[in-house]
């Protein structure tokens, strides 16, 4: 089998384009890890978008929220083990007639920084979720609703804390009439027709 | 182009050149990080630091230029800021220490906690040195304070020696503060400038 000139440089130029591409990759890759901390700017947890959650009324439907932590950071979970420590918490403001139920939070990850070698914090760190119960009263036009709220946290690296921040947030919840009461015919007397 | 098939021949200079580009970088942030002008881009080594009033937990007004004359670290912290937790007995130490030679370690608080909560935990944890109720125009002075902890060491003639953001060893906290007590104060400056123009 033999290999002619041009197909000889198709090939040199096809993996130079490759060598280059993995250089580049490389190179991309180690840039962002080592700017993947820059002290000064506080990193901002996001929320996933929530899908349509239907909620029949006169009854609490959980809807959960996922949040995630850039890597590298933590925020206090939303039961610190310190009076100073600022606590993860939703707050919502709900529309007239939809009651915000329970809000369940997740239990903190135990764990020990650079900072506090010999205390365990309480923290979240990648993702995590909150459930957040919301009830409509019987009184509810069935319809889609819009929750506003806001996730209030703290974060911290392994060598420097952020100012409190809030992420305001938003999710739609469809109202639905509760189903029709059920009617069981009564046993009837075998006296009644008499 | 014989570059790249050098680089594709050898796999292993892919990694050498990343690691270097690497390397190269976290040098350059963690130089950044110590006292970087691209912090607060008004602020560099030599600036005047910004004169700033504020009440002190013993509701005294203190001004920044009182200390005029002294070695000054300026600590930014705050009562939810576990890293500020750490050095705080550094501190506590470093003042004792180095008290004779002119040094003052001032903390102010960027916390929203109240006068009472800040006085309670500076208790607790057995401060010596005057702490001050921060406020939003005194951190944006000094480039807006984004993390903390963050220091300024400040020479007896006013002027920022160093900067440190974040936590760091109490070593290099120390050589810091011996920066600034090594400062001269302005007057003696003038003084030293005025001999020199005499002696020629």
């Amino acid at each position: 089998m033999t290999i002619d000139h041009d197909e000889l440089q198709n090939l040199k130029v096809g993996s130079n384009r490759r060598g280059c591409g993995t250089l580049a990759f490389i190179l991309l890759t180690a840039t962002v890890l080592a700017f993947s901390q820059t002290p000064g700017k506080a990193p901002s947890i996001t929320m996933a978008a929530v899908p349509l959650t239907t909620a029949q009324r006169a009854k609490a439907t959980m809807v959960n929220l996922n949040f995630r932590v850039p890597s590298g950071y933590h925020i206090n979970s939303n039961t610190p083990k310190s009076e100073f420590l600022i606590p993860t918490a939703l707050k919502m403001d709900l529309p007239t007639d939809i009651v915000l139920g329970k809000i369940e939070y997740p239990a903190g990850e135990e764990a020990n920084f650079p900072f506090s070698p010999d205390e365990k914090l309480s923290v979240y760190t990648g993702d995590f979720t909150i459930a957040v119960a919301v009830h409509p009263l019987h009184s509810v036009v069935p319809g889609k609703y819009v929750m506003h709220g806001a996730l209030r946290y703290q974060a911290c690296d392994n060598a420097a804390c952020y100012p409190p921040k809030a992420l305001p947030l938003s999710f739609e919840v469809k109202v639905v009439k509760e189903p029709p009461e059920h009617h069981a015919n009564p046993a009837q007397s075998p006296h009644i027709h008499n | 182009m014989n570059g790249v098939l050098f680089v594709k021949r050898n796999p292993l200079t892919l990694v050498v050149v990343a690691f270097a580009v690497a390397l190269m970088l976290y040098v350059g942030f963690h130089a950044a990080r110590r006292s970087g002008p691209g912090f607060a881009p008004h602020l560099t080594h030599s600036s005047l630091a910004p004169d700033f009033s504020l009440e002190s937990l013993d509701g005294q007004t203190t001004r920044l230029s009182d200390y005029r004359g002294k070695a000054v670290l300026l600590n930014f912290w705050a009562t939810w800021c576990g890293p500020c937790k750490i050095e705080m007995p550094w501190f506590v130490e470093l003042q004792n220490q180095y008290a004779s030679q002119g040094l003052q370690i001032v903390g102010v608080a960027m916390d929203d906690a109240s006068k009472e909560d800040i006085s309670k935990f500076a208790k607790d944890m057995g401060v010596n040195y005057p702490i001050l109720i921060g406020k939003e125009s005194v951190g944006d002075q000094y480039g807006g304070v984004p993390a903390l902890p963050e220091s300024f060491l400040i020479g007896r003639d006013g002027k920022i020696v160093d900067k440190i953001i974040g936590l760091r060893g109490k070593a290099e906290i120390e050589d810091s503060i011996r920066k600034a007590l090594d400062t001269k104060t302005a007057s003696s400056q003038a003084s030293a400038a005025g001999k020199n123009t005499t002696s020629q």
